[in-house]
């Protein structure tokens, strides 16, 4: 018990955090700011912590806690660290201070409540990624609607409040579906259980008739799918990047975007395996279009935040792709292409965010020849277009092939088998590499050279603080794109569970683990 | 006739029977205007702790078999009763120098408990009528505006016509029977015959018209606008809270059978989808709670449709948790003297700026009336839809599920104009008060509680 003290302190650092900026004197601005800071790095100390502690030779929760929280119910207050993860936890914990620090000068409304949301929303994203109990997952994944509305639609650009309702509706009328099955679910195995219980460790559908599994796979599909978000559910997306502020926007790619692909992978295929195997073809359609789809609509758009916000449905096709893939290679390419997309994408929307605070403009037509106005920027808007296309020694590199070839090792025996649309949808895939390397090669070739203008010009190039931001996010796309085996070597066993439960012909339910 | 029963069984009933006349006495001889709010909140501390105090024991008991009886789900009940007026007494005391608006309340809580503890027909109808009848005064009493007249003349016409609807459908019931026992009415709900459906139709029409089902809503948006704010509460929540304790005394833990199942679930979940459509139309924060109420009244019924100990647990808790967030709204709403222009829902546009603690106790009462998690809201809305599904009704629950959903966007909009907007210049200046502090705080401790331990309340059934 004395481990599970602290993940337990991980989780609720950000609850307890929130409660004292609550209780800090107002106009104290720039002490909430570096007690929310000292929070977060805390915070990510203790995740860095756990992670070096985490053994990716062992089977199961680490540093589990599972406490009764409703006992009529079954419903427990279950937590542990699993290869599924742990990545994701540091994910959100690295990108905590990073929030915090590139907010200090951009923030001036409401500070306290502004500090107050963000860290609600990181113990909620937390407490989705940790939750092993099915009610909790839920009472977190809908937590962060919350703090989501109010920091969109308080700190967001003109037009934020229509952004943050379509947000909100969007994602809660998945969720409502989801709830729907969930309980339906839940039902259904204390029927073949004899008690009642939400710990994930002892659902399963697979003995539901395939019709019903499909049903249900649908409910919570649909809603991790709009997180994701997939072809077509995307629609919420581009309007609360482009209207959240430069934290929100870092939220939302960084971490909130992979809950869709986290639930698919934690929950939605490994319960209802026989109807994640009937609609995998369907997934890897919706993955590949995403991934096209997104491509071609960022190649077109006028507004950097844009063009970064569909470069994201474009990314995360891969993670669906790879999940779908139900290929070892496929499946561990996916969660690395999910943390490292996190750092790409927030460190362009950081950077985006730091040019907009001196200019208000997002146009790429405002722009051009900022390499010689802005060399630090530059030099750093240039590394993260090279790790967003899949440079290789970049994480994107190690992500994206590994999706890629984990794509083409399960396609390859159903061409054999006379059935080519995998492999079709694998070479298609490919294509939407060459894609994204279109559109952010050209975003850069405009912005950056050419002809020197920008408004507000002469500009201040990045200070002290934004560089050592931005150093760090680059220094960790660097770690994993040199060093990819360290963390796959922490995931590699879930990674195979998944796989396992996923693909396997037969499942024992209740068995696992 | 038990007397040891009757003085234990009864204290909740007993304290506020001697509040009301205590109150009564006061008006003879003193005639100061502060005693009746004292009085007033003394009484219900006691009646509630004594309410609690059976509850705690677990006493199980019938003074007037056959007529009246208690047990620990009983006691609960009483206790929610009680204790939900606290606050809306502290809240009171501005509006309400007079003691007779004290007695009138305390009244309705009598015939809230009688209800609750009701075993025949009869005892259920008194506490009915006993509950509703203090409410058409307590409509009228503010005066504030001129249409507080029409709005209780309103209410009084469409409660003295559930009334005779009720006692039709009990006739029915007895002519069926032969029997004046609520079992009599649960008994009913097996059979499939004309007699005992038409009965059971009548009874549950009655209750949907005293708890705003859609299409007997209409009273509810005028009556709730015309009265003043702690009034509005009191019906909102309490007056609500009774008539669902009713349904439930009568409806036991008998299962609802094919033709009936569908009368009760079709019109809660019209009145789920209508009022959450039409609070969303709505310029007037009181109009906005009355629809929010008509939905969350179809929440409410639709948690009968399970069957077993699952459904005392569903209403009871919903029931709590719903009149607790619903009564801090009112707390901190913010107040002005001209009570048209402060009601309008603009009128709450920067509050964060002007009132933060008021703001975000808003906030958290919105949030949990629209189900979000981690408040409170949701346990409920997710207990009410666990015992549709595990009575089978799978289209019901995802229909209502679906209409629940389409309240979300109101009550954001409330949020919206409290953080979002910028304030407008003439806003009603709407001065924090002591006693509506203490009152927040009455809801929000228990309202913390509920969200962190649900299972603290959840596991007493």
């Amino acid at each position: 018990m004395g481990e599970s003290a602290w993940l337990n302190g991980l989780l609720w650092l950000p609850a307890l955090g929130m409660v004292a900026v609550a209780l800090l004197p107002r106009g104290r601005d720039s002490l909430v700011r570096s007690f929310t800071f000292g929070c977060m790095v805390l915070q990510f100390a203790i995740a860095a912590f756990l992670y070096q502690r985490f053994d990716g030779t062992v089977a199961g929760l680490q540093f589990a806690t599972d406490v009764p929280w409703i006992r009529d119910w079954g419903v427990g207050y279950r937590i542990g660290l699993d290869g599924l993860n742990v990545l994701l936890v540091l994910l959100t914990a690295f990108l905590g201070p990073l929030l915090v620090a590139g907010a200090w000068s951009a923030v001036h409304k409401d500070v306290k409540l502004f500090h107050a949301m963000v860290l609600f929303i990181q113990f909620a994203m937390l407490g989705t990624f940790l939750a092993q109990d099915l009610f909790l997952f839920y009472v977190f994944w809908e937590a962060m609607l919350i703090p989501m509305f109010l920091i969109i639609g308080l700190w967001g650009g003109e037009r934020r409040i229509y952004a943050t309702l379509k947000f909100v509706l969007y994602t809660a009328f998945g969720s409502i579906l989801m709830l729907a099955a969930l309980i339906y679910l839940v039902l259904h195995a204390h029927g073949t259980n004899g008690y009642m219980t939400f710990d994930l460790r002892h659902l399963s559908g697979s003995q539901l008739p395939l019709n019903t599994q499909l049903w249900l796979l649908s409910a919570f599909a649909l809603s991790f799918a709009i997180k994701v978000p997939m072809f077509p559910l995307h629609t919420w997306l581009p309007d609360a990047h482009v209207e959240a502020p430069t934290t929100g926007s870092v939220i939302l790619a960084g971490v909130l975007l992979k809950m869709g692909t986290y639930g698919f992978m934690k929950l939605g295929f490994p319960l209802f395996p026989e109807a994640a195997r009937a609609m995998m073809p369907v997934i890897m359609t919706l993955a590949v279009v995403s991934i096209v789809y997104g491509a071609c609509l960022a190649l077109v758009q006028t507004d950097i935040k844009k063009i970064i916000a569909y470069s994201s449905i474009s990314h995360l096709g891969y993670v669906m792709l790879g999940l779908a893939s139900l290929d070892l290679i496929g499946i561990q390419g996916a969660i690395l292409q999910m943390v490292s997309h996190g750092l790409v994408a927030g460190g362009l929307f950081l950077l985006v965010g730091m040019i907009y605070e001196r200019t208000h403009s997002r146009a790429v037509a405002d722009y051009g020849g900022l390499a010689r106005m802005l060399p630090v920027f530059s030099v750093f808007f240039a590394i993260l277009t090279l790790a967003s296309i899949g440079l290789p020694t970049t994480s994107g590199f190690a992500g994206e092939f590994m999706v890629l070839l984990g794509a083409f090792n399960a396609a390859w025996p159903a061409h054999l088998a006379g059935n080519d649309m995998p492999l079709a949808l694998a070479v298609i895939a490919v294509s939407g590499v060459v894609l994204g390397a279109l559109y952010m090669l050209w975003l850069a070739q405009r912005i950056l050279f050419g002809e020197a203008r920008a408004p507000h010009a002469p500009l201040a190039d990045l200070d002290a603080r934004e560089s050592v931001i931005l150093a760090t996010i680059v220094f960790a796309i660097f770690a994993i794109g040199l060093f990819p085996r360290e963390p796959l070597a922490k995931t590699e066993l879930a990674a195979r569970e998944f796989q396992q439960r996923v693909a396997g012909e037969t499942i024992q339910p209740g068995s696992e683990r | 006739m038990n007397w040891h029963e009757v003085v234990k069984a009864m204290l909740p009933e007993h304290l506020l029977l001697a509040g009301m006349v205590i109150l009564l006495l006061l008006e003879i001889l003193r005639g100061r205007p502060r005693d009746g709010f004292v009085a007033a909140f003394l009484t219900l501390a006691a009646a509630a702790a004594a309410a609690l105090t059976l509850h705690v024991q677990g006493h199980v008991g019938a003074p007037f078999p056959g007529h009246f009886s208690v047990g620990p789900d009983a006691s609960l009940a009483k206790f929610a009763l009680i204790a939900l007026a606290l606050p809306v007494v502290l809240i009171s005391r501005d509006d309400f120098a007079e003691t007779r608006y004290y007695v009138l309340l305390l009244a309705a809580l009598y015939g809230a408990c009688l209800l609750v503890s009701s075993d025949s027909l009869p005892t259920l109808f008194l506490g009915l009528e006993l509950m509703s009848m203090p409410v058409y005064a307590l409509v009228l009493l503010a005066q504030l505006r001129a249409d507080s007249a029409e709005a209780a003349l309103k209410y009084l016409v469409l409660g003295g016509t559930a009334t005779a609807t009720f006692l039709m459908g009990v006739a029915l019931l007895y002519g069926w029977s032969g029997s004046m026992s609520t079992a009599t009415f649960a008994a009913a709900l097996g059979s499939s015959d004309t007699l005992p459906v038409a009965g059971v139709v009548l009874v549950v029409a009655s209750l949907f018209v005293k708890a705003a089902i859609v299409p007997f809503h209409g009273w509810a948006p005028d009556a709730y606008e015309g009265a003043s704010v702690p009034v509005t509460a009191f019906m909102a929540t309490i007056i609500k809270a009774g008539v669902l304790f009713a349904a439930l005394r009568l409806f036991g833990t008998a299962p609802v059978m094919r033709p009936l199942v569908d009368v009760l679930a079709v019109l809660p979940l019209v009145s789920m989808i209508w009022g959450n459509v039409a609070a969303i139309r709505q310029t007037s924060f009181r109009r906005m709670i009355a629809y929010s109420s008509i939905a969350h009244a179809g929440y409410l019924f639709y948690a009968l449709l399970g069957a077993g100990p699952g459904r005392a647990q569903a209403v009871i808790f919903y029931v709590i948790v719903y009149g607790i967030m619903n009564v801090l709204a009112f707390t901190v709403l913010p107040r002005g003297t001209d009570d048209e222009r402060s009601d309008r829902l603009e009128s709450l546009q920067g509050l964060y700026q002007r009132r933060p603690f008021a703001a975000i106790m808003l906030a958290v009462s919105m949030l949990s009336l629209a189900g979000l998690p981690p408040l409170p809201g949701f346990v409920a809305k997710f207990l009410v839809f666990r015992n549709v599904l595990a009575a089978g009704y799978t289209g019901y629950a995802v229909l209502g599920l679906v209409a629940s959903y389409l309240g979300i966007y109101f009550y954001l909009r409330v949020i919206q104009y409290m953080f979002m907007d910028p304030a407008t210049a003439d806003q009603p200046a709407g001065q924090p008060r002591r006693l509506a502090l203490a009152a927040s705080l009455l809801c929000l401790v228990p309202a913390i509680v509920l969200a962190f331990f649900p299972g603290w309340l959840l596991d007493r059934f």
